[in-house]
């Protein structure tokens, strides 16, 4: 019995950033990386099954990306995952969310896992879709924003609980193997104690290349991607001030906006 | 006049042989059972875990006589108490010599070597003080007897704020029970002593070497002339000794037979627990080898064979309970249960032959005997117990090693979880970004100088509260302005700066503050400068006392002794003084875990204020419910928290103008406590330093104007 948790380690801003001179993204100096929230919780979904069952449970966990995201490979193992593979080639740089999805459903056919867990979206990107193209590649029933889970190892159907629009719930049963996407707050991720991580860096994490998975580089990467990034920006803001004196002085005011708006 | 030999007393006078064989037989199963006592309590100790506190055992040994001789521990905030335990110990203690004494004649010296020595003026001299001895006891005895039965005093009250009244152990009667026993058998054996002596100087009225000598006894024979006053001749004297003389032997025999079982065995575990007392119990927490897979206490026999030393010597005197900050505000703590809870759970599981099942040893939990996780989170590591503790008790390392495994397995508040996260990614407790740091600074008219950049006398490390909380960045300013003033050549380390890790450690989460004292100290030592200086006492305490397990030798003081000494070298100079009526709040970190309890209260003085101590000042300081962690950890709404207690006794004081602390986050649960206490507008709440900066004279008038808040 396996369980795959694919994770992602995103970025945060730091304060005052700046984005890059191709305007594509934020220059990385300003970036704080960290493991994606909604990651945490299908982390913890697939641990608590784990310590749960009578029968043995792998927890793997899986991510796409370069050399610096063991660390957050590292802080899943600190809190319990057996194994971590980091899939990455220079190739794949500038993928988008479906091909992500495409790269990791290579895993999961190499990994043969039961069950696919991944978070409802990333932080970061915020694109919702890796887990459910990963679903679509795999041609594997799925489910997403998943806030209740039952399920036991090895059998063949799982009790969802899905979460709607308007504070309803959606009850549905499902096909296994699957891919859930989880939604935050379905259970209490654990801490990583940093004694723990610290630990965890004798864990090996196994690295996955292109060929590995039986993908070209024509697979992967920008060309590859069905959508690309134009443009990175802060939107302008503060367009909107407050008209303050007499109702005189503002209707005054006002016809000064209007005239210089006109160009006059 | 007699012959010096006859003036002694007879032992086992008119016994029959087998009755002295009677005796010896039950004296020596008494000291059997005694002996197996022992075995089972060394036994107990031998399972905990290994402790390097065996070195310079004569110094120890050295301090823990002075302790016990002077009784300073016990006379601490209880004089009356104190002052009764030292008569019962030092009657004990003379009364053991005494029948030592016999022992050494009778059974040795005499029987062996045929050297007698109890008789003529060192008998009377003996007898004399054996029989003042006797009073000691029995008036030490009497005055606990009414302490406990009419005193009512809170401490000595057993239930237990971690448990619900109908807990199977919430109000620990078995103890109240114990005590009595054993002030009951003490008066009785003392009692019954005299009653024995004045006994048998009626039945031995007649023998000149007996009587004649009587008022060296002067109490027994002053029972004695009352006994035979109320008509009791020689002959129902000798009957009635013979009765009372098996009784007084038997029940003295039991008690020593006993020692080892129950509450007494303190006379042993005490001086031994004073004996291995660590000076730097929870200045300086234990570090855990690099190697070492497990980290803190699960399970009781994690503990130390020091520590399990440590719950044994217990006696229940309640001063922790009394000081503890967790315990007044009702919080679900108290430092006196959390060592009586453990030590009844080792007393079950480590007496018996067969060690239980490693499951069955996990203090951890929510059964009866075991720890919970919300006493151990109530804890704020102020000291106030270890200070306090008579008998050397080190409860605030057990309690944050403790706490380790509970961080290690997860059990914490979620909001503790994501500050530790925090720290971790960004370095500082605020979750703001590690560039935000010295942004205090920019309101400055002058620059700092880069500590990484070029070489400073004084390496200023500002810490977590000072650099980014607004009200505490007005102090950090006003005391770079002093140390500007002053020409202090100083420097900062700017964004390299992390939290120095003091309450990451005392929240129990090791791996973050290796992290953070190792990171602090590679950028330390990559710096130019000849010393420390800091305005926070939690990281002033760890950088002195703990980084050096790291290899980080710092000399580090707390901003209030360098004012000092700036006043002193006339390098700062007032141009007036302040009239303010005002009170000092001692910081834990600062007063009792570092003893700088005078430097603030010189500056204090020397700026011209009325400085009125509080009930509860120095070592007795009440903590402001920051420390341990706590700080990141929302009090309970409701209840009062401990910093509104504190203002409470702040407000007792008629006319006070300020509240003067000298720690930022004093600063910060002051202030707030000061409102939601209801004092607003009474007092108000200041930093030292602020007070100081009112009253120095500056070279440039700009910087007098700046962020002088009036009082």
């Amino acid at each position: 019995m396996k369980i795959l948790v694919a994770v992602k380690e995103v970025a945060a801003l730091d304060e005052d950033f700046e984005i890059r001179d191709d305007q594509l993204d934020v220059d990385e100096d300003f970036l704080l990386y960290d493991l994606n929230e909604w990651d945490d919780f299908s982390l913890e979904e697939a641990m608590v099954i784990k310590e749960s069952s009578d029968t043995e449970v792998e927890v793997v966990v899986v991510s796409v990306g370069p050399e610096r995201v063991d660390d957050v490979l590292r802080k899943c193992l600190a809190k319990g995952a057996d194994r971590a593979i980091r899939v990455w080639d220079d190739a794949m740089e500038g993928s988008d969310s479906v091909t992500i999805g495409r790269i990791l459903s290579a895993v999961v056919e190499k990994e043969k896992p039961d069950m696919v867990f991944a978070g409802v979206q990333s932080s970061d990107d915020a694109a919702g879709s890796t887990g459910i193209s990963l679903a679509a590649s795999l041609n594997w029933p799925h489910a997403a924003v998943v806030a209740g889970l039952e399920y036991k190892p090895g059998s063949n159907k799982a009790k969802i609980t899905r979460e709607l629009e308007g504070g309803l719930s959606q009850e549905v049963e499902i096909d296994c193997p699957s891919v859930l996407t989880i939604q935050l707050g379905i259970n209490t991720p654990r801490y990583a104690s940093l004694r723990g991580i610290k630990q965890a860096a004798a864990k090996p994490v196994d690295e996955i290349s292109l060929s590995d998975l039986g993908l070209s580089d024509s697979d992967v990467g920008v060309d590859a991607a069905l959508s690309r990034v134009r443009r990175m920006y802060i939107p302008e803001k503060g367009m909107a001030s407050m008209i303050e004196g007499t109702p005189s002085e503002q209707a005054a005011k006002l016809a000064e906006i209007i005239r210089e708006f006109k160009g006059e | 006049m007699n012959e010096a030999h006859e003036i002694t007393r007879i032992l086992f006078e008119g016994f029959s042989n087998w009755s002295i064989y009677l005796f010896y037989v039950i004296g020596y199963t008494a000291i059997g059972i005694f002996i197996y006592g022992v075995y089972v309590q060394i036994r107990k100790y031998r399972r905990g875990k290994p402790d390097a506190s065996w070195g310079e055992f004569f110094a120890r040994f050295k301090d823990m006589s002075k302790t016990m001789a002077t009784h300073r521990t016990l006379k601490r905030r209880d004089k009356s108490a104190g002052r009764a335990h030292a008569l019962i110990f030092f009657g004990f203690v003379l009364l053991f010599i005494g029948t030592a004494t016999i022992t050494l004649e009778y059974d040795i010296l005499e029987p062996i070597f045929g050297i007698t020595f109890w008789y003529g003026d060192f008998y009377l001299w003996f007898s004399l003080i054996l029989d003042l001895a006797g009073v000691g006891l029995i008036g030490g005895l009497l005055y606990m007897m009414y302490r406990r039965k009419w005193l009512k005093l809170p401490k000595l009250d057993y239930a237990r704020p971690d448990r619900e009244p109908g807990d199977p152990d919430y109000d620990r009667s078995g103890y109240r029970r114990e005590d009595w026993a054993f002030l009951w058998a003490l008066i009785l054996i003392g009692f019954t002593g005299f009653l024995l002596e004045a006994a048998r100087l009626i039945w031995l009225s007649d023998t000149a070497t007996v009587w004649d000598y009587r008022w060296w006894s002067p109490i027994g024979a002053l029972m004695a002339h009352v006994m035979a006053g109320l008509g009791m001749g020689a002959e129902a004297a000798g009957n009635f000794r013979t009765g009372l003389w098996w009784f007084h032997g038997v029940l003295a025999l039991a008690f020593v037979a006993l020692i080892p079982y129950t509450k007494v065995k303190h006379i042993f575990t005490a001086s031994a627990s004073l004996m291995f007392r660590d000076p730097m119990a929870g200045k300086r927490l234990p570090s855990v080898p690099e190697d070492q897979e497990d980290i803190g206490i699960k399970t009781i026999t994690d503990l130390t064979w020091k520590q399990l030393l440590h719950l044994d010597s217990c006696t229940k005197c309640g001063r922790c309970h009394e000081a503890c900050p967790a315990t007044a505000v009702g919080a679900p703590l108290s430092p006196r249960d959390v060592i009586l809870s453990l030590r009844e759970f080792a007393n079950k599981s480590l007496q018996s032959k067969e060690l239980p099942e490693q499951a069955e040893l996990d203090v951890h939990g929510k059964d009866v005997g075991q720890v919970f996780m919300e006493t151990l989170w109530s804890c704020r590591t102020c000291m106030a117990c270890v200070e306090i503790c008579p008998v050397a008790i080190e409860h605030v390392p057990i309690i944050v090693q403790m706490r380790r495994k509970l961080v290690d397995e997860g059990n914490m508040e979620p909001i503790l979880q994501k500050t530790m996260q925090s720290i971790h990614k960004n370095g500082n407790s605020m979750n703001e970004s590690k560039r935000k740091r010295p942004r205090w600074t920019k309101e400055l008219p002058f620059t700092i100088k880069d500590a990484r950049k070029e070489p400073v006398d004084v390496m200023w490390f500002v810490g977590d509260y000072a650099s980014f909380d607004p009200r505490n960045q007005v102090v950090t300013r006003s005391f770079a302005k002093l140390m500007k003033q002053a020409g202090v050549d100083f420097g900062l380390l700017y964004e390299a700066e992390m939290n120095a890790g003091n309450d990451v450690r005392r929240v129990g989460e090791e791996g973050l503050y290796e992290f953070l004292a190792n990171a602090n100290i590679s950028t330390l030592e990559k710096c130019d400068f000849n010393s420390i200086v800091t305005t926070d006492p939690h990281s002033f305490n760890t950088i002195r006392n703990e980084y050096p397990d790291f290899g980080g030798e710092f000399e580090i003081q707390h901003y209030t002794t360098l004012l000092k000494q700036l006043f002193e070298q006339g390098k700062l100079k007032l141009n007036k003084k302040l009239d303010y009526r005002v009170t000092f709040h001692d910081p834990c970190h600062l007063g009792r875990y570092n003893k700088g309890y005078d430097a603030p209260r010189e500056l204090i003085k020397l700026l011209g204020c009325e400085l009125i101590e509080m009930d509860r000042n120095r070592d007795n300081s009440f903590c402001c419910g920051a420390g341990g962690g706590r700080i990141w950890i929302p009090d309970p709404v409701g209840i009062e928290k401990p910093s509104e207690n504190r203002m409470r006794e702040a407000a007792e004081i008629e006319e006070l103008d300020v509240f003067i602390v000298s720690c930022p986050k004093d600063l910060t649960m002051f202030e707030d406590a000061l409102k939601t206490a209801g004092y607003e507008g009474k007092f108000v709440v200041k930093e030292l330093i602020e007070l100081v900066n009112e009253c120095v004279e500056f070279d440039e008038s700009e910087v007098i104007d700046a962020d002088v808040v009036s009082a």
